[in-house]
């Protein structure tokens, strides 16, 4: 039988790049020939072959593989940056002139808007809290934000957690007992999806609440981290998101130097994993003082204007 | 938002029968807009409108479908709106869809014509690729943002400079395709086809507020209108589409005289709209260039 783009990894597993059933009978032996594939189909690929032992009835599950490079020889990545070199960073304050506060921020392809409403009177009375106030945070993402046309843009698991995570990590770092029996809402509306959604939300959050003049211990900034081909990864887009490979994302306190946030998936060894994390850190420290400058920024802007 | 008290009512009330608003704005006068073109890189056109503190994205994406059997030689066009609860607190969760719905609905109507496909202001028949078999699907999406009043006319603008910023690639049908058989269709990257735009109607919407109408009512002038009505006009002045909300009934003549009154909007707001796209195209160009 004839499989295209199949390829063997450095373990000797095979990989097809469609799932392919292949029933062999007992002590047949399935030679088959492999050609690598590569992302960009100029090259032509390069021929191995090996044989396959059947047992009894045997089904091989062929599954798919990518071949892809994530950091060239040279050491760059498919976007042209080295392994440690963040996103270009875009924040801007006051976006939404009828909310309390709203920002935009920006990391690289990935946009979104950030608006919070409070502190105000509390909706639904049956959740009052009576020593500090209600953070309520919901996150959504635009039909046109990711490649392909997206049809539920609310309601859905991934939107719930994102919410509940935001939610809480903008939680902690909010004065909430300064505003008992109060509410305070963060909407959350990303445009456009390029990976790190989670982090541009919270470093977008962290510019509203602050425009809102809302009391808080800290800036929370968040950056997201990556092992591929060997190497960390500094701010992962949604190419190399989707490679498959560890995804680490990082929420601090910078003054504080305290870790809020944490989250991984995929596997990690124990060293390589302290290593993306504190690569993730750096990031963070990195977004705190672009944040620190936009504020900053802003407030002399409000100065100027008062006069004074 | 806060109610508004009895005073700031009749002040509001008071300004538009003296043709003075509260933003100093003549009755008839529409805030200044501003276009921006090619905001969303992964569309096929893109573009946001800010009327004020009203500020709406469209984007419009092109794929490949089949046409609907009864009109096979007509490609389709899908229109969804998204209120953010970025615009208002109200809108979290399911709060914004009647609101969405209804947008859907009214651009819906002014933009698409009837059940047949007849008198569509975008023209399907430009979308059809081989008939029967393949054509173009798009789909218009439209977000909105912030919210100070007047967010059809905001959408239907948006949606206006979305479409002229709109490329569907050529396509190439392989010639041999059997007729009972879908046909090979090869989308190209490199060559677009800019898609026309003057037959697109812009839509005015007039509230009634007292004894006078006005045109761009900001979210609390709105609260105290009694009716509206919202005319969808294209460049030729023919009346594309109609929605009237609100309680209160009109007199017919009533509403004879704001369409007229609207049309006489329309070729002001037709030319403001076009001069404002025209400039977003040529810095989005610009933009290219320098980049």
């Amino acid at each position: 039988m004839k499989l295209r783009f199949v390829g063997v990894d450095r373990s000797g597993a095979v990989w097809a790049s469609e799932p392919v059933f292949i029933k062999m009978s007992k002590r047949e032996i399935v030679k088959l020939t492999l050609l690598s594939a590569q992302s960009n189909s100029a090259t032509t690929p390069t021929k191995t072959t090996t044989t396959i032992r059947g047992g009894a009835r045997r089904l091989l599950t062929l599954c798919v593989w990518t071949d892809m490079e994530y950091v060239n020889p040279e050491g760059l990545r498919l976007d042209g940056r080295r392994p440690m070199e963040m996103r270009q960073l875009r924040g801007e304050i006051g976006v939404v002139s009828r909310a309390d506060g709203s920002a935009v921020f920006e990391m690289g392809n990935t946009k979104v808007i950030a608006a919070v409403y409070g502190p105000r009177e509390v909706q639904n009375r049956s959740q009052q809290l009576n020593d500090q106030a209600l953070v309520r945070c919901e996150y959504s993402m635009a039909n046109f934000s990711t490649g392909d046309r997206m049809r539920r843009p609310k309601g859905d698991r991934r939107s719930t957690e994102i919410s509940l995570v935001i939610r809480q990590t903008m939680e902690a770092c909010i004065l909430t007992h300064l505003m008992p029996r109060s509410q305070i809402d963060i909407f959350v509306q990303v445009l456009q999806a390029d990976g790190g959604t989670r982090s541009a939300c919270i470093n977008a959050a962290t510019l509203a609440l602050a425009d809102a003049g809302i009391p808080m211990r800290d800036l929370v900034t968040s950056c997201g981290a990556g092992y591929l081909n060997g190497t960390p990864l500094l701010d992962l887009n949604y190419v190399e998101d989707s490679a498959g490979g560890p995804d680490v994302t990082v929420g601090i306190l910078p003054k504080l130097d305290k870790v809020t946030l944490l989250q991984m998936d995929a596997k990690l060894q124990m060293d390589t994993f302290e290593n993306v994390m504190q690569l993730a850190i750096e990031g963070c420290k990195a977004v705190a003082s672009y944040i620190r400058e936009i504020l900053l920024e802003n407030t002399k802007q409000l100065e100027s204007r008062r006069g004074v | 938002m806060v109610g508004l008290s009895l005073g700031e009512q009749n002040f509001i009330k008071g300004g538009i029968a003296q043709d003075l608003r509260t933003d100093g704005r003549k009755r008839l006068t529409y805030r200044p807009i501003s276009v921006e073109t090619g905001v969303i890189p992964q569309a096929s056109g893109s573009a946001r409108v800010k009327l004020g503190a009203t500020d709406v994205i469209a984007s419009v994406k092109a794929e490949l479908g089949k046409p609907n059997p009864s009109h096979p030689d007509k490609g389709k066009v899908y229109i969804y709106v998204d209120c953010s609860p970025t615009a208002e607190p109200t809108f979290e969760g399911r709060g914004g869809e009647e609101l969405s719905l209804e947008l859907s609905s009214a651009l819906q109507r002014c933009l698409l014509g009837g059940k047949s496909g007849e008198g569509a202001g975008i023209d399907l028949s430009s979308l059809s690729i081989v008939k029967g078999k393949v054509c173009w699907d798009l789909y218009i999406d439209g977000l909105v943002v912030s919210s100070d009043g007047n967010l059809l006319d905001a959408l239907g603008a948006a949606i206006k400079a979305a479409l002229s910023n709109t490329a569907i690639p050529k396509v190439q049908v392989a010639a041999n395709a059997s007729s009972d058989e879908q046909p090979e269709v090869d989308v190209s990257d490199e060559e677009f086809l800019q898609f026309d735009t003057t037959g697109v109607p812009v839509i005015i919407t007039l509230t009634k507020v007292g004894r006078h109408y006005i045109v761009d009512a900001t979210t609390e002038e709105e609260s105290q209108m009694s009716s509206a009505i919202s005319v969808s006009i294209n460049r030729q002045g023919r009346i594309c589409g109609l929605t009237k909300r609100g309680g209160a009934g009109l007199d017919p003549s009533v509403i004879l005289d704001m369409i007229s009154v609207a049309k006489h909007v329309s070729e002001q707001l037709i030319n403001k709209l076009d001069s404002e796209i025209a400039a977003a195209e040529a810095r989005d160009e610009e933009d290219e260039m320098d980049s």
